[in-house]
């Protein structure tokens, strides 16, 4: 067993704060989801209701929100997990790597896809 | 009534591995489990090793893993464990092991060294960089209430070693050492808070805590552990905004 000194490097609260938060919307964001889209049959799951949600500003704001932090909600909580167990420097760097190119890729997938409408 | 003690046992000098030994005794209801232990060790088989020290529940040295939750043996009757019928044979044994995650030294003694270094790293002690008062620092009574709960800690280490973040990475602070900055960081005559929550706020420190309650459940002088790391972790979030 080993013991390393912990230093001053500050890390965690803001994204402990942010994960709070996001996961606040989050709540009320899948709640929203499923009333609508699941228990709410007149909202439609067509293509044309679909576009036509996309295609409303307050709809799009609303999506664009929820893949962005949806997204980093989802992802910070990964990487706080992963960070849980003790891990040599080049495979905590390789994952988080992962985490981040991932996320930025699903993200600009999702922007652009609610964008295109 | 007639009780089975099955418990851990390791020589790392003659042991290639641990394993579990029985030991059917007699005791009352009303004994403790450290009662049972020092008969096992006096009367039956003095290589049985074990620390304790005040035997009150105050000097945190006889804190093991009894029946699976981490207890100190001098603060536990044997009928709190549900041994309570004087007149019976219970099958049941009852399950004595060292404080998990930690390295065994012997039996049911472990090795606190890390315990001690994550200690000192919060720097469990008064700082002061104004000059001293004619007399003492005084404390209001509100002052006191804020870390009265916090002072009863006796660095028994069930905390700690009964939380998963500890289980995982060896390296995290633990309940023990963030209790004890919490207890300096809110402390009114301290000047060390920013110090202090450099020390906390870093990749193996307070972050690695997620509320898990295992060290409040685990904690014999009740101390609720979890709501003081909660409160540092505010004032991470109230300095860093």
């Amino acid at each position: 067993m080993s013991f390393k000194h912990y230093g001053s490097r500050k890390s965690g609260s803001v994204g402990w704060l942010l994960q709070r938060i996001t996961g606040i919307f989050l709540i009320f964001a899948m709640v929203g989801h499923y009333i609508l889209m699941h228990y709410t049959p007149e909202t439609g799951h067509s293509y044309e209701q679909s576009i036509a949600r996309f295609s409303n500003v307050y709809w799009k704001m609303f999506y664009l929100t929820f893949i962005t932090l949806g997204l980093w909600h989802g992802l910070n909580g990964i990487w706080s997990i992963l960070r849980d167990f003790k891990m040599k420097s080049w495979l905590a760097i390789t994952l988080y790597g992962i985490i981040v190119i991932s996320g930025f890729a699903f993200w600009v997938l999702g922007v652009s896809t609610a964008l295109k409408f | 009534m007639k009780v089975t003690l099955r418990i851990f046992r390791f020589n790392p000098e003659t042991d290639s591995e641990p394993y579990y030994k029985d030991y059917e005794i007699e005791a009352d209801p009303k004994d403790r489990v450290i009662d049972v232990l020092h008969y096992i060790k006096n009367e039956i088989d003095g290589t049985l090793t074990f620390r304790r020290s005040c035997l009150h529940g105050i000097c945190g040295s006889d804190g093991m893993r009894i029946n699976g939750k981490n207890m100190l043996a001098c603060s536990i009757l044997l009928q709190d464990l549900g041994y309570s019928d004087a007149n019976k044979t219970y099958k049941k044994p009852i399950v004595i092991e060292p404080l998990p995650g930690m390295p065994i030294i012997k039996d049911l003694v472990t090795d606190f060294t890390d315990f001690w270094k994550k200690y000192e790293a919060v720097k469990p002690y008064l700082i002061t960089k104004s000059p001293p008062p004619e007399r003492e620092r005084l404390q209001s009574p509100e002052d006191v209430e804020l870390i009265m709960e916090a002072s009863k800690c006796i660095l028994c280490a069930c905390c700690t070693t009964s939380c998963p973040s500890t289980w995982s990475n060896e390296d995290y602070l633990g309940p023990a050492a963030l209790l004890k900055a919490y207890r300096f960081i809110f402390d009114s005559r301290d000047e060390a808070t920013d110090e202090r929550l450099d020390i906390i706020d870093t990749p193996n420190g307070i972050w690695r805590c997620h509320t898990i309650f295992h060290c409040v459940q685990a904690c014999p002088k009740e101390i609720n552990i979890t709501w003081h790391i909660s409160k540092l972790k505010q004032k991470l979030v109230e300095r860093e905004i």
